[in-house]
């Protein structure tokens, strides 16, 4: 048995057809063709498969699609289009932020609002604060360093353009 | 791996959900967070027919009353965070919400949800058997309130029955002045705990007037070191030897060995996490932080 949904994904409408047991990341995957959401582990330790849903961070191997109905969804497409030139995508190639790539789109969704919010605040966070924002998601290339020198730098420059901070 | 088929119900309102839940009985299972749940469909050791989506329900809400504060089955980790009734209530827990999964398992699951699931060490049940909360079940029969203590029967087993849903968590407010503290360690930041204890500390400035503690990791439910609790209370604050105190939970603590970790060592270490919570808990007491 299928049901109907209808979600918004990086502002386009789709009217899909799904059963239940579906997962987000397979429906985004598969039906959406935004193949920038990747599934490591399918049950949450990873974070890999992390998207916005209603503009908030969710593991989308822990979301049924049928429980998204009329909701809005941004995945790792909606930052910086395949050339990656969201700041913070910048930040990663600058730092060494990813090498096989497998987790970054993971890893940009989760820290992507933290980024944001921070510089809202004006404040630079404590480099545990970063680790602790990004303990959801797991690299095993960088050993995390280049990675907490990219969102480092991009507050930073989020700080400066907006005359706060440093 | 990916879930076997269900069929999808979305409740509207809480006599909605209920009567689903009692349509289907054992084949139904109510989702919230899903942060504990899906991964359990996912690898196909939970494959509900029926799932009965509560996140929708009018089950959000933290409040309170002269004795208690009243946890919605679906507020979200997040939320102990930045809300001023836990850190002036349960300032224990707020501690040990650090400690649960990552921020976003934290934005997303739900205390129904993990007290529901009952992993052995999860961060909110060793919570509701140090508070002795009271969870409130809810079936088209009515209402029941169960004991944490007697809620949770073992490893991811509770007293939930078929048709019913977990609505509300009741904690008893402390009376009078009172700290809270928990630690815990574990593989990796926001895993499973190997060991974890946690401590409420109600006292009058100089003397202990109740002592309460919570053991995670000794047992597949968490525990309560009565004795230990029993044999504090009346005591100055300065008799408090955290360091005696880390050994006799030691002695009495018989854990079990697995692949994360051999049975000596969980059992050193809920002593010395032990020995670190009675310690700041009793500095906090006696104002010296």
């Amino acid at each position: 048995m299928k049901n109907k949904i209808e979600l918004t994904v990086n502002g386009k409408g789709h009217a899909l057809a799904v059963e239940p047991r579906r997962l987000l990341a397979d429906v985004l995957r598969e039906d959406c063709g935004l193949h920038g959401v990747h599934i490591g582990c399918a049950h949450g330790a990873c974070g890999c498969c992390t998207v916005h849903v209603d503009g908030a961070p969710r593991l989308s191997c822990l979301t049924f699609a049928v429980q998204c109905d009329g909701k809005t969804i941004e995945t790792v497409e909606s930052l910086g289009g395949t050339d990656a030139t969201h700041p913070l995508q910048q930040a990663f190639r600058k730092h060494h932020g990813l090498q096989c790539g497998y987790c970054t789109p993971g890893f940009l969704m989760a820290l992507v609002p933290f980024v944001d919010a921070k510089v809202r605040e004006g404040t630079m966070p404590p480099e545990a604060e970063i680790r602790d924002a990004m303990s959801g998601n797991i690299c095993r290339c960088t050993g995390y360093q280049g990675i907490v020198e990219a969102v480092q730098d991009t507050i930073g420059q989020g700080l400066r353009s907006q005359g706060t901070g440093q | 791996m990916r879930p076997t088929e269900f069929a999808y119900h979305r409740a509207e309102t809480i006599e909605h959900a209920l009567a689903l839940l009692a349509e289907h009985g054992e084949d139904g299972r109510p989702i919230s967070g899903g942060q504990s749940l899906v991964p359990m469909m996912n690898l196909r050791l939970a494959r509900p027919a029926h799932l009965v989506d509560v996140n929708h329900l009018d089950m959000a809400r933290i409040e309170e009353d002269a004795d208690t504060i009243r946890i919605g089955a679906l507020v979200r980790h997040e939320t102990y965070l930045t809300h001023p009734l836990i850190a002036r209530h349960l300032p224990a827990m707020l501690e040990a919400v650090h400690w649960i999964g990552h921020p976003t398992i934290r934005r997303n699951g739900s205390i129904g949800g993990s007290l529901c699931h009952a992993d052995p060490t999860a961060e909110l049940a060793a919570m509701a058997v140090l508070h002795d909360a009271r969870i409130v079940l809810a079936s088209t029969g009515g209402r029941r309130e169960v004991a944490a203590v007697d809620f949770l029967k073992g490893a991811y087993v509770t007293d939930v029955q078929p048709g019913e849903l977990l609505v509300e968590v009741i904690f008893p407010k402390p009376t009078g002045p009172h700290v809270g503290t928990f630690d815990e360690v574990g593989e990796r930041l926001g895993d499973f705990a190997i060991g974890s204890f946690g401590v409420r500390l109600e006292h009058d400035g100089t003397r202990v007037r109740r002592l309460a503690t919570v053991c995670g990791g000794a047992r597949m439910v968490p525990i309560r070191m009565t004795e230990l609790e029993a044999g504090a209370a009346g005591q100055p604050l300065s008799a408090l030897d955290p360091v005696a105190f880390g050994q006799k939970v030691t002695a009495m603590v018989s854990p079990s060995g697995d692949f994360r970790a051999s049975a000596e060592y969980r059992r050193n270490l809920i002593g010395e996490l032990a020995s670190r919570t009675l310690q700041r808990a009793r500095d906090q007491a006696m104002g010296m932080k």
